[in-house]
């Protein structure tokens, strides 16, 4: 499933990803914030990451200057060896490995989190699964076992219902959703902030994987827990399911509360709905005060596959969702696309569409990215693609 | 990176100790290739043409130009010291990991961290190696820029040689990036496995090959089948030869054998195999300084083992492949005019031969038992576990454990110490794989039978065009053939010298794993055997076939081995020496070893005794596979018949041993009923003690 890696995904692994097989690891990989710089000083060039790994390398290493230190870019492409010592290391776990250039990509994610999305996932299990969406099921680490029990239920519906569950393989109501559907024999999908290495060959998995479980996380698969990791993945959870259900959560603590508030007032990608049943819970309340929706009571696989059902693509549904990103920015999108069915400069687009520069850039990257826009030189034009293809 | 021509020679000049010396066809083309990062490249040329100054003067230029070390991966490393040697003298800093060198690999390990290692030499079995990975690998593996594979061949499936590490390496080579400079070197590569490394290596892969034939020389084959014969023709022949060589065989057993026969023939021969450890070195370097007649070797003397002025290469067998066989061959006659290569074929090398091919992988009911071992064990086994759990021989538990770790993604990997079941099965492009290369080897051995039957004057041909090389420009052999025949006397030596191969028997010192349970024993063991003997190794040239026939036809053991081992007794003489005789007893074979035991007895004039008696029927040893079974299996199978026990030293007789538990336990009894010493006496060593 790793093989064969292209070399986009080889390059950024080998910029972004600590590629520490259990010890040390580079501490001059480049951060989100600035993979997310050179990845946007990329695409204003027209160039993709697997040029710095070509016979042009050097001069485009001089030309990312402005955004990181050429010999720090110099010094991690050259870590070629440990690259490969590493994806040896992942595919004896049966780990792969996928970069935001590889069209295996889950869109979700891409188009959802756009260049917030993780530049590099690794995982274990089918990765079309991904793709699927889902139920997700989120809630604390410590739950009473009445909570457990719900979550069972839910993940047996949900099996029952053929509704992916998708969680985040923590213990507590995470490992309950998980559980309760694969025990059913359904599917799920674990977003994991840690040790997918272990977890890849964990004997309660080998039952499931790679056929019914898919794990996913965006951090080096020999990762160990690390609050900040935990709370960066929640947004996967979200993006890659239809409709999210809280069971339980903290007021205004803990990572629950925190990605679920993120949800509501951030990203908006799916309807988040909170637990009505069993035990009052002020932090469920404060979630519903921020907009989230109520679970309805759901007691048959067909119950569960209609509140669990996304919201239709394209309308302001729910707490304000649409199910591709924010309303303005469909339609900003939407007007750039309807004026460059000619091929348009980046002035003619911006006096076009009343935007700033910034953000016409901004869109253009994306655009380009998604492969709505095709980037032509000499001169700079931006023409409309009448298919959409996945690219950087 | 650039690359400095005047540099590059100036290098090669002080390496080479020649202040006239200029590169070869290619050399140069390949450094420049190399140094200016144009992309992988395969270097294919015969041995002897200078690969390693190709990746020594890269990697000083590369060096020299702030870039990071090289690591080259080489199956056989102990054959580069004078590669190494050479390097040295340019200023290259040269070190080598290996099995053998463990005492140094702290400082190499300092060195490597301090970035004042060059390159790194290591064998592919180091690349699985935890140790290796998180010490050393996981220092350079930041900054490495240039790998090295030398001996590419053993990458493909369709080589003669694919070693299972290459299989791992292959993967590394698949996920390096392409800005990584690779340089893959090989003397022998037909289409075949051409074809596999373009696959591996590519895309954009560039390959520069020379010329295969050596025109020095002249190549012959005999059919002598039985090992006397062979043994007699090479001493008779031996004297006759100018200059030094090499003679090959099969087997490290055969390599001691030819060459403790030649020494008794007053040849300055000397053995040289895997098992050399230490002498290795010496041993070489006493074959470059012509100290030596010949090395008589295994294919541990191989590949990168350099002497220009090698005069013969004699194979006391035929090796199972071609391109096994023109490596060995093609030693000879590099920088002079002509010179041999005599191979003889001899009625057991097909077993050999065959033995490699079937035992290269596990059977699939093997590959179950481990894999269920392991399923039933959550926090994994150590190998010597699973011999507890498993009836396979520690060898084909082992074989088993490294070849499916190697598998990718992996049924089982290692953790730590011990062995952990993954979540997938053995996929079946696995034992396709395992198929398909049993069936190709059979293939190679068949050609190799093929190249024997021809006359003299075609084998070179034979030889290239079974490479893939250009046949057509080769010319006729520049000496005559050498005489077939050999002295009746020579051949009478022979076989009195293979019926004198007389083994020791070492006595085991500790009882298995978890001890034995009806002896109630665990641990060192208190009361051990003496070393004893035994006449021969089971079917081997000598006494083996008579043994063979003694028990499984006439049931009776001939008067010639009773008095053979009577002989050897007398050889031997063991202090003190023993008073009375005994025997290990058999319910399969009740008369057998008793019958045999008294005629030694009374051949010796010593009282026979039967002290011992089997209290519970169980299989035979020889069907338990593995040490810790076959302890097992006599533990509480043997008693003292309640005879009393003399006191004084005794000869325990038995006809075949193999695990040496029988011995070990009967003596354990005898000792523990009195007796002060006990020497096991026995017909043949039947190979799976270790």
């Amino acid at each position: 499933m790793i093989d064969p890696l292209s070399p986009d995904t080889q390059a950024i692994l080998l910029l972004t990803a600590p590629l520490s097989a259990g010890s040390g690891g580079s501490r001059e990989i480049l951060t989100p914030g600035e993979y997310k710089k050179l990845a946007r000083h990329l695409h204003s060039i027209a160039e993709r990451p697997a040029t710095l790994l070509g016979p042009g390398a050097e001069a485009l290493v001089e030309s990312c200057r402005t955004v990181i230190e050429a010999d720090r870019l110099r010094r991690l492409l050259g870590r070629g060896l440990r690259l490969s010592q590493a994806l040896e290391r992942w595919r004896a776990r049966a780990i792969w490995v996928m970069s935001r250039a590889d069209a295996a990509y889950p869109r979700r994610l891409r188009e959802r989190l756009r260049d917030d999305a993780p530049p590099v996932l690794y995982g274990c299990g089918d990765q079309a699964r991904l793709a699927e969406g889902g139920l997700a099921v989120v809630g604390s680490r410590n739950a009473d076992s009445e909570l457990i029990e719900f979550t069972q239920r839910i993940g047996a519906l949900a099996a029952a219902a053929r509704v992916n569950i998708v969680s985040g393989g923590a213990r507590g109501i995470d490992s309950a959703a998980m559980s309760g559907a694969l025990e059913m024999g359904g599917c799920a999908v674990g977003v994991l902030a840690d040790g997918l290495e272990k977890a890849a060959i964990a004997r309660e998995y080998r039952e499931v994987l790679p056929d019914r479980l898919t794990l996913v996380s965006p951090y080096d698969p020999s990762a160990g827990f690390n609050v900040g990791h935990a709370m960066q993945r929640n947004k996967l959870i979200y993006a890659l399911a239809d409709r999210a259900l809280v069971v339980s959560a903290d007021v205004n603590k803990g990572g629950t509360w925190a990605g679920a508030v993120e949800q509501l007032e951030r990203w908006r990608m799916v309807p988040v709905h909170v637990r009505t049943t069993g035990a009052e819970s002020a932090g469920l309340q404060a979630l519903r005060a921020r907009g989230a929706l109520e679970w309805p009571t759901v007691d048959s696989a067909e119950a569960l596959r209609y509140a669990s059902a996304p919201s239709v693509v394209g309308r302001v549904s729910e707490n304000g969702v649409s199910a591709t990103g924010s309303v303005d920015e469909d339609t900003e999108r939407g007007r750039l696309l309807a004026m460059t069915v000619e091929p348009k400069s980046e002035r003619e687009i911006i006096a076009g569409t009343g935007l700033t520069q910034q953000r016409v850039r901004a869109l253009l990257a994306i655009l380009v990215e998604l492969g709505k826009l095709e980037r032509r030189t000499r001169p700079v034009r931006y023409v409309a693609r009448t298919q959409t293809v996945l690219l950087v | 990176m650039t690359f400095d021509e005047k540099r590059a020679l100036a290098l090669l000049r002080i390496a080479t100790q020649s202040p006239s010396a200029t590169f070869r066809d290619g050399q140069e083309a390949a450094i420049r290739h190399v140094v200016e990062g144009r992309g992988r490249l395969l270097v294919v040329q015969k041995t002897g043409w200078g690969k390693s100054f190709v990746y020594f003067i890269a990697t000083l230029l590369l060096r020299e130009q702030g870039a990071g070390p090289t690591l080259l991966v080489s199956p056989l490393l102990a054959l580069m010291r004078n590669q190494i040697a050479a390097a040295e003298r340019m200023g290259v800093r040269a070190e080598t990991i290996n099995s053998d060198n463990s005492e140094e690999w702290e400082r190499i390990e300092a060195a490597i961290e301090r970035d004042e290692i060059d390159i790194l030499l290591i064998s592919p079995e180091r690349l699985a190696n935890a140790r290796f990975e998180s010490q050393v690998l996981s220092s350079i593996a930041d900054r490495l820029a240039l790998l090295v594979v030398d001996e590419a061949h053993c990458i493909s499936d369709w080589g003669h040689d694919f070693r299972p590490h290459y299989r791992l390496l292959e993967r590394i080579i698949r996920g390096l990036p392409s800005n990584m400079r690779l340089l893959a070197t090989t003397a022998t590569a037909n289409d075949r496995v051409m074809a596999d490394l373009s696959n591996v290596l590519g895309p954009g892969l560039t390959v520069m090959r020379g010329e295969l034939q050596r025109d020095s020389l002249t190549l012959q084959t005999l059919r002598l089948p039985s090992q006397a014969e062979r043994l007699a023709w090479i001493a008779d022949r031996l004297g006759t030869l100018q200059g030094h060589g090499i003679i090959y065989a099969l087997t490290v057993r055969d390599a001691n054998l030819v060459a403790a026969w030649l020494k008794l023939r007053g040849f300055a021969v000397e053995a040289y195999t895997g098992k050399s450890g230490d002498d290795r070195e010496a041993l070489e370097e006493a074959l470059l300084r012509n100290e030596v007649k010949a090395l008589v070797a295994t294919t541990a003397l191989g590949m990168g083992y350099d002497k220009p002025d090698l005069a013969f290469v004699i194979h006391y067998q035929t090796p199972g492949s071609v391109v096994a066989y023109y490596q060995q061959v093609g030693r000879a006659g590099r920088a002079l005019e002509s010179a041999y290569g005599v191979l003889l074929s001899g009625e057991e090398e097909s077993d050999i031969t065959g033995w490699f091919i079937t035992s290269a992988f596990p059977t699939r009911v093997e590959a179950a038992h481990v894999l269920e071992a392991l399923d039933g064990a959550p926090d994994g086994l150590s190998a010597r576990a699973i011999m507890g759990a498993v009836n396979l021989s520690f060898g084909r538990i082992e074989r088993t454990l490294s070849l499916l770790s190697l598998e990718s993604p992996a049924p089982i990997i290692k953790d730590g110490s011990v062995w952990v079941r993954t979540a997938v099965g053995i996929s079946e492009s696995f034992w396709a794989r395992a198929e398909r290369l049993t069936q190709l080897r059979r293939d190679e051995q068949e050609e190799m039978q093929r190249y024997v039957r021809l006359p003299f004057g075609d084998h070179m041909a034979y030889l290239i065009g079974a490479l893939d090389g250009d046949a057509t420009a080769i010319s006729a052999p520049r000496l005559a053939p050498l005489p077939a025949e050999t002295s009746e006397a020579t051949v009478q030596a022979a076989v009195s010298f293979l019926r004198r191969s007389h083994l020791p028997i070492e006595p085991r010192l500790k009882w298995p794993t978890g001890g034995l349970p009806s002896l109630k024993v665990k641990g060192n063991i208190a009361r051990t055997a003496a070393p004893g003997r035994a006449l021969c190794v089971w079917g081997d040239a000598g006494w083996g076939t008579a043994v063979r026939l003694g028990k499984y036809h006439d049931g009776r053991f001939s008067d010639a081995i009773v008095a053979a081992l009577a002989q050897m007794f007398r050889e031997w003489s063991p202090t003190p020496a023993p008073t009375w005789v005994t025997c290990v007893p058999s319910v399969r074979h009740p008369t057998l070893v008793p019958d045999l035991a008294g005629r030694v007895a009374a051949e010796l004039g010593l009282p026979y005794i039967a002290t011992l008696t089997c209290v519970d029927a169980r299989p035979e040893q020889k069907t338990m596979a593995n040490s810790t079974q076959q302890a097992r299996n006599v533990d509480g199978s043997l008693a003292l018949s309640g005879v009393t026990v003399p006191s004084g030293p005794v000869l325990l007789v038995d006809d075949v041993v193999d695990s040496r538990w029988t011995l070990t336990v009967s003596a354990w009894l005898l000792r523990g009923a009195g007796c002060v010493a006990v020497y096991p006496l026995v017909l043949a060593d039947g190979g799976n003690g270790s």
